[in-house]
């Protein structure tokens, strides 16, 4: 059930981390909830051991935007850090809802939107219906994957 | 020129109106698209943030359905091009990470092989073959003075993105939205933040009202450059800016709002297509006044 993070990010890599805070400088997450942060991340994983860290919401304010490595001097693979980082912490049942919904939505419809009265808003812009997706396939591939392991529905 | 179209989600769902303009206008410049049985890519902000095996699979099937047509894959939105290039690129890398996906998808005919190229409708439309075409194709031009906005998974990390790009701090940022633009009679304005973060993300997993925030900040730096309008090549900034400006301003009652919109709409305006034939109807933040000062209809 649990992942090993450090299969996914070189842990020795959390000391070549300067603390130099050029990533959390330019993080947008940061900006909105300054709690939050990198080089935050970073420091609590060596301080703190990752398990607290992937306990803790906040690891979810991430955008994904990638600008805290491209600026991050010692070229450290924050990303990859922060996508294992949250694998775990879904394992361990930490996921915001508004993202296990839409999970949900994709598994059920092999799609990640839903709106009502879909093929008449597609006439009015000369569109013909959306196929449906091949639900069943997708979900045997999820099955396989072992994502129903992590999240069911 | 022939390209299997990969729709994505939201812009067949949420903003159909991006798709008839794209295909309008790839018409017009005599590009061919094909319609796969495709599924969601699945997005980097979620999928692959919960269960990065399923993530990588439901890509990998993605990429095998363009593979077996043949086609290089084109896709409309920053979000489906960072999964689908990332994914490629992966795969192709890692022999281990391949057979795990591959014995998965066998059972479903599939095989991923490695053999075509995801890309982008801003990088197709770029190419100088379609630019020769669209000066030939323009009927007016659009004279406003625009800020482009790339969204992040468009181009970074660019070591995938676009490692023929990257600078001697292994770095990138894109020019071609605004060089684009600039030939339909566009006026690219610079703004400070451009290349950072739209707040999509974080409002869409967590905290909208955080990822407003985010969004307003930007915003700032935007009318500080007295930017007309947005241009975006995805349909999550788009939202961001559109209905977020609407969100913004029941609290910040701030009157003037910045129209966004999708770069095939701009393009499609340039090619002579109306506003209804590019789907600028539906626009929360209407354009329709800013159009008229320019006399597009
Ligand atoms: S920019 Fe790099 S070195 Fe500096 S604090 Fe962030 S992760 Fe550490
Ligand atoms: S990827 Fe996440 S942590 Fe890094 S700068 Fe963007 S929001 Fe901040």
């Amino acid at each position: 059930m649990t992942i090993k993070i450090w299969k996914h990010f070189p842990r020795e890599d959390l000391y070549e981390c300067y603390q130099c805070a050029r990533c959390t400088g330019s993080c947008p997450a940061m900006e909105v909830a300054p709690a939050y942060g990198p080089r935050e991340t970073i420091l609590k994983c060596l301080n703190l051991g990752h398990d607290k860290v992937v306990e803790d919401e906040k690891v979810w304010l991430c955008c994904t935007c990638n600008v805290c490595e491209d600026r991050c001097p010692q070229k450290i693979p924050i990303s990859d850090l922060l996508v294992a980082l949250r694998n775990s912490a879904a394992r361990r049942g930490n996921i915001p809802t508004r993202l296990s919904m839409a999970l949900e939505l994709l598994a059920k419809t092999g799609r990640s939107m839903i709106v009502h009265q879909l093929d008449e808003m597609r006439a009015h812009h000369g569109l013909s219906p959306l196929p449906a997706a091949p639900v069943e396939e997708l979900r045997d591939i999820l099955k396989k994957t072992g994502r129903d392991e992590v999240i069911e529905f | 020129m022939r390209y299997a179209l990969y729709l994505g989600c939201a812009i067949p769902i949420k903003y159909p109106g991006f798709e008839a303009a794209t295909r309008l206008v790839c018409e017009r410049v005599g590009i061919e698209l094909v319609d796969l049985p495709f599924s969601c890519c699945p997005p980097p902000t979620s999928m692959k943030l919960v269960h990065y095996d399923s993530w990588l699979a439901l890509a990998a099937r993605n990429l095998c359905l363009a593979e077996e047509a043949g086609l290089d894959l084109l896709t409309l939105c920053s979000g489906c091009v960072n999964t689908l290039k990332e994914a490629n690129h992966i795969l192709k890398q890692s022999d281990s990470k391949r057979r795990k996906v591959n014995r998965i998808l066998e059972d479903h005919k599939h095989q991923f092989n490695g053999t075509i190229k995801v890309t982008h409708i801003l990088d197709v439309l770029y190419q100088d073959s379609v630019v020769e075409r669209l000066l030939k194709e323009r009927v007016r031009d659009v004279p406003l003075r625009i800020g482009c906005h790339y969204g992040c998974h468009y181009f970074r990390p660019p070591k995938i993105m676009y490692p023929q790009e990257l600078s001697d701090a292994e770095s990138y940022v894109p020019v071609s939205m605004d060089h684009l633009l600039s030939i339909i009679g566009v006026e690219p304005v610079e703004y400070s933040r451009k290349f950072l973060c739209c707040g999509s993300p974080l409002g869409a997993n967590m905290d909208q009202d955080a990822g407003y925030e985010i969004t307003r900040q930007k915003l700032g730096h935007i009318r500080d450059r007295n930017i007309q309008a947005l241009s975006v090549v995805c349909p999550s900034c788009f939202e961001q800016f559109d209905m977020g400006q609407i969100v913004l301003g029941r609290k910040t009652k701030e009157k003037e709002k910045i129209p966004t919109f999708y770069l095939t709409q701009l393009i499609g305006l340039a090619l002579g297509l109306s506003s209804k034939d590019v789907g600028l109807d539906v626009h929360r933040v209407k354009a329709k006044k800013l159009l008229e000062s320019i006399e597009v209809a």
